[in-house]
């Protein structure tokens, strides 16, 4: 009897507290999907339509738009494209596999600087991007590296914070005794990282690269200083370049179609890379 | 693990430094090149007089410690510039980390929980960070044209009789604050619930099962099972937002065009420093703001770091070799 | 900020152009012109390399010129116009850097390669770059650009005053030229004119705002009858900044205040104090609503480029007005905007780049054609002229008033002085900062001190009070 009543207590609190988990998790959806709302909204709507202000509606304008954007003659959104997403899976590859290494190595290994390599790369992390950005763009002129994707995708080998949620996860996660059993089957240290280690972190590298993914995608100020070549720009440039067109071209529809049109790649290998985060792939490899 | 093992396998640790070097090797090399050495420039330059004037360099010369003097003394208002600006970092911050971290740490517990079990969580995965998706400039773009004062806010607030005459919101401090606030939460909200997530399905799920087998409600499962385990994850998740946020940028920048709006209580520390670098490339003035974001940023995540991380901190822990 | 200058060429300013002088400058034939006068320019080429040390070996000789001619840009615009009427010599490739406005980047990346032009490969240096009047005097009055008549660029005669006084330096050394001219009006609605002034022909509304006195006695009549005057607190501010009597800073670099920037600020106090205007600024949407056939504003100043262009709500075929607008000069002569083509120092192809330049300003063929096909109020006063006198042209927005014969005559009136390297970022400044003591949040001094802070971070070399 008791435990009936228990239960019974414990299912109706469990449908109060589903209800308003779902009531903050729809409200919480509207405002996230609101801006995208607002986005094709506008990007269906010509110049004039937009210069005339607000519309919740769609208009008949997205085809046009579409169109305009996409063969625009002097800005090339397919090249645009292109040229983020080699930059940008670069990043989001060399970035994951670079940071996980590091932080095997100082997660794992004991050696004399291993400390102060922890403590320096804690310590720069904080450093604002700002700060060397300017620099940067010096050295690269000296290096005559301008037009060349190399100094945009290089630097995302040594980055502090993903090195640490690297490290923060294998602290939580990473099992010794896997790394203890592969190394009694003889593997060696490099092939232990490789074929043990990642697929343990595939969660976390999943995660990381969809945000250096998105954040490489949605760079501007560097590549803008550094690549100037029509066939080298990516979409962020482009964008720019369309908000900073003379007015006779100057074309709000198209703007908000090439925003659109930027997010797409992006929510696409989102939505790919967001399966891997969904399955518990680690809870699976330790069982195992 | 006995003794004896754990010995072996520390002189095995020690033979096998080399390994730990060599992994290391590639983040030290590209980030002495990419960016230690341009920081290090900047780090330097804070003891120079150096700036353009338009198109002719003034300097380098060696001014000591005059560009902190100036920092630190009070402006032409009277305040003291890089305390207010840090004051206002510090609240925006606050204003959207806080809710942002507490939202995010439900939602991956609602996610994750096998006795709520929520239908179309992969709809709802996803929606959730599609905000950071779309680039800082757009969002702000965005944000401008709905809350102008002919913008459909005010044109609804009109017409439901609320207000009687539009609100200036892009110049009121409160408004402007909750503003970047709120975009900064929609932003990044969804990336911090994903972080946790994963945090959370990486904590083996046979803890879980057993925390429930025991009796243990949820309240307790999340206070005594997965906070701890999901510590290390949390502390990364609270400094890298402790880090945006003092590094916070486009979006005020963008929404107050900027200049921080009204007078300047809107102004971030990095909007600072912007101000010294874009026109005047005063690498002098901008050196010391560095610094100083350095120091702070520093010690404030040693802060979090060893308080979040002590609190937690349970003798069992994965042992190194 | 959308700060771009710019083109003219609407619908309607295209057909109306098209249909009027369509015959006499057909597109066909305009290419071929520029090939005539490359000997000219060229036998006078090897005598301008004083300030390229750098290039000696490419320039002795002309035939050895650069093979590789680098044009720095902001946007594509002028870029079309080059491609179209343009005859680029054989062999020579030219390369478009486009970097966009944003955030400074352009002018960043410019001065990277400005400084560094004399390390540049000979095919990598900037062979020409454009610049806005905002920020011309930062490169004319440097030692990276050269002396164009020095390059064969020495004909002034038809080209506006101002914009070669813009392109100078403080010596009078001509360092670039425009191929258009912006001069700036004041256009108002027919309608609310009428109502307000009783008349609504241009002259007639010219002779009732000649002069501030009136226009701010007129403010208040526009007041009585439910009007605004201008719908932006900085709607005046290029009129007045325009004709200041002394530059921002004076010889030791302290800053200053011109009295036409004070009668400003008063004028604007006065404005907002009697709402005669509104706080948003030029661009915002707040303003743009006025453009409306239910807008409530009688006067927005402007180039041809930005009623063409700028005024969308305006010309929008449901809710907009067009055809009951038109210009005049207004209180003051003023001007906004325009694109000059600038001479780097350095550049291995000197005759190519005089003879672009020549093209632009002195053939008439191509003035014609930017006119007629392009609708650029072109910087060739005789071409502006022919179109001028043309009694079939008109602009339909204005109600078919001839926009070219009313810029041609203010023209003369247009001064160019009295200007810095800093103008562009302390008038914006300013602005930005009176803005919210204008909406009220800070009071003027704390909104000018606010405005010297702004300038302590942006110019340090300027000394504020």
């Amino acid at each position: 009897m008791m435990n009936d009543e228990q239960s019974r207590k414990a299912r109706i609190q469990l449908m109060i507290t589903r209800v308003v988990v779902y009531a903050i998790l729809i409200f919480l959806t509207f405002l996230c999907l609101f801006f995208f709302y607002m986005l094709i909204i506008n990007s269906t709507r010509s110049n004039a339509e937009l210069q005339a202000g607000f519309s919740a509606l769609p208009h008949g304008h997205f085809i046009e738009n579409f169109k305009n954007a996409w063969t625009d003659a002097s800005i090339n959104i397919p090249r645009g494209m292109l040229n983020s997403f080699i930059i940008a899976s670069c990043c989001a590859v060399l970035t994951t596999y670079f940071s996980a290494l590091t932080a095997y190595g100082i997660h794992i290994y004991d050696f004399k600087l291993k400390k102060p390599a922890f403590l320096f790369i804690m310590a720069v992390m904080m450093i604002p991007p700002q700060v060397s950005a300017v620099g940067f763009i010096q050295l690269m002129y000296k290096f005559k590296l301008t037009n060349n994707f190399l100094p945009l995708i290089v630097p995302s080998i040594a980055a502090p914070i993903v090195f640490f949620y690297m490290k923060q996860y294998m602290e939580s996660v990473l099992p010794i005794e896997i790394v203890e059993s592969a190394r009694i089957d003889g593997a060696s240290e490099f092939r232990t990282f490789n074929q043990i280690v990642l697929p343990v972190m595939k969660p976390a590298i999943a995660v990381q690269m969809i945000f250096s993914f998105v954040q490489s995608w949605n760079n501007y100020f560097i590549p803008a200083l550094l690549l100037d070549k029509a066939e080298m720009k990516t979409v962020p440039i482009m964008i720019a370049q369309l908000r900073s067109a003379d007015y006779s071209k100057f074309d709000m529809g198209k703007v908000y179609m090439f925003i659109l049109l930027a997010i797409l790649p992006v929510l696409i290998v989102y939505l790919l890379l967001s399966r891997f985060i969904i399955r518990g792939v680690t809870a699976g490899a330790v069982k195992g | 693990m006995s003794k004896k093992k754990e010995n072996e396998l520390k002189t095995r640790g020690v033979s096998n430094a080399k390994w730990g070097y060599l992994f290391i090797l590639p983040f030290f090399v590209a980030y002495t090149l990419c960016t230690l050495i341009p920081q290090l420039m900047t780090f330097y330059n804070s003891l120079f007089m150096n700036y353009r004037d338009g198109l002719t360099q003034v300097g380098p010369k060696f001014v000591g410690l005059e560009n902190y003097i100036k920092l630190f003394s009070p402006d032409n208002t009277g305040t003291i510039g890089i305390l207010k600006y840090f004051g206002n970092t510090i609240i925006l911050w606050l204003m959207g980390a806080v809710p942002q971290i507490i939202v995010a740490l439900l939602l991956a517990v609602f996610f994750t929980s096998y006795r709520l079990n929520i239908k179309g969580q992969q709809f709802f995965k996803t929606v959730i960070y599609m905000p950071n998706l779309i680039m800082a400039s757009a969002f702000s773009m965005l944000f401008f044209v709905l809350f102008s004062p002919v913008g459909p806010v005010n044109q609804v607030l009109l017409a439901s009789g609320w207000i009687n005459k539009a609100v200036d919101f892009l110049n009121i401090k409160i408004s402007v604050r909750v503003l970047i606030s709120l975009m900064n939460f929609l932003m990044w909200f969804g990336n911090t619930t994903i972080l946790l997530m994963a945090g959370i399905q990486g904590i083996d799920q046979t803890l879980f099962e057993a925390a429930q087998i025991d009796g243990a409600n949820s309240w307790q499962i999340f206070s005594r099972v997965t906070l701890p385990l999901l510590s290390p994850i949390l502390v990364y998740t609270v400094i890298t937002a402790m880090i945006g946020g003092i590094q916070m940028f486009d979006v005020p920048q963008i929404l107050t065009k900027g200049i921080g709006m009204p007078n300047r209580t809107s102004m971030t520390m990095v909007m600072y420093l912007n101000n010294y670098l874009t026109t005047s490339k005063n690498y002098g003035m901008a050196g010391a703001v560095s610094v100083v974001l350095f120091i702070v940023s520093a010690v404030l995540s040693l802060i979090v770091y060893n308080s979040l991380s002590a609190q937690y901190r349970k003798p069992k822990r994965h042992r190194k070799y | 900020m959308k700060r771009k200058l710019t083109a003219i060429v609407t619908a309607i300013s295209m057909v109306t152009a098209l249909a009027a002088c369509g015959g006499s400058a057909p597109a066909s034939s305009t290419t071929a012109a520029p090939a005539e006068t490359t000997a000219a320019a060229a036998t006078e080429a090897p005598a301008a390399t004083e300030a390229a040390a750098e290039t000696e070996a490419a320039a002795a000789e002309e035939s050895s010129e650069g093979k590789v001619f680098n044009i720095y840009a902001w946007n594509e615009e002028f870029k079309g116009f080059f491609e179209k009427y343009y005859q680029v010599p054989d062999g020579v490739t030219v390369n478009w850097i486009i970097t966009p406005s944003d955030n400074g980047a352009y002018q960043q990346k410019l001065d990277e390669a400005l400084l560094n032009q004399a390390n540049a490969a000979d095919d990598d240096k900037v062979d020409m770059f454009l610049a806005e009047a905002d920020y011309i005097l930062k490169y004319a009055g440097s030692e990276a650009t050269q002396d164009i008549t020095a390059l064969g660029v020495s004909d002034f005669s038809n080209t506006y005053k101002y914009t070669v006084q813009a392109a100078s330096d403080n010596n009078g050394v001509v360092k670039g030229v425009s191929f258009q001219c912006c001069p700036s009006a004041l256009i108002y609605r027919r309608s609310i004119a009428e109502d307000v002034l009783g008349v609504s022909e241009p002259d007639e509304v010219q002779a009732k705002l000649d002069s501030w006195d009136k226009f701010n006695a007129v403010a208040k009549d526009a007041k009585d009858k439910g009007y605004y005057m201008t719908a932006s607190f900085a709607e005046t501010y290029r009129v007045f900044s325009n004709n200041c009597t002394m530059p921002w800073v004076d010889a030791d670099n302290n800053l200053q205040f011109d009295p036409q920037i004070e009668a400003w600020i008063a004028q604007t106090e006065d404005f907002i104090n009697n709402d005669y205007t509104l706080t948003a600024g030029i661009w915002d949407d707040e303003k743009n609503a006025q453009m409306f056939a239910d807008g409530k504003t009688m006067c927005f100043f402007g180039p041809a480029w930005y009623f063409n262009f700028c005024m969308g709500n305006a010309q929008d075929p449901d809710k907009g007005c067009s055809g009951d607008w038109a210009i005049c000069e207004g209180p003051a002569a003023h001007f906004w905007g325009g694109t000059w083509l600038m001479a780097p120092a350095g550049t291995d192809n000197p005759t190519m780049l005089a003879d672009v330049m020549n093209t632009f300003i002195n053939d008439e063929e191509v003035c014609s054609a930017l006119v007629a096909n392009e609708a650029q109020f072109s910087n060739n006063q005789k071409v502006n002229a022919k179109f001028a006198e043309d009694e079939s042209y008109g602009n339909e927005f204005l109600g078919g008033q001839n926009d070219v014969a009313v810029f041609s005559a203010m023209t003369d009136n247009i001064v160019w002085e009295n200007h810095t390297i800093y103008d562009q970022l302390l008038n914006e400044g300013l602005q930005n900062q009176l803005q919210q003591y204008f909406k009220g949040s800070v009071d003027k001094d704390t909104a000018l001190k606010n405005f010297y802070n702004y300038i302590n971070e942006t110019y340090p070399a300027i000394n504020t009070p």
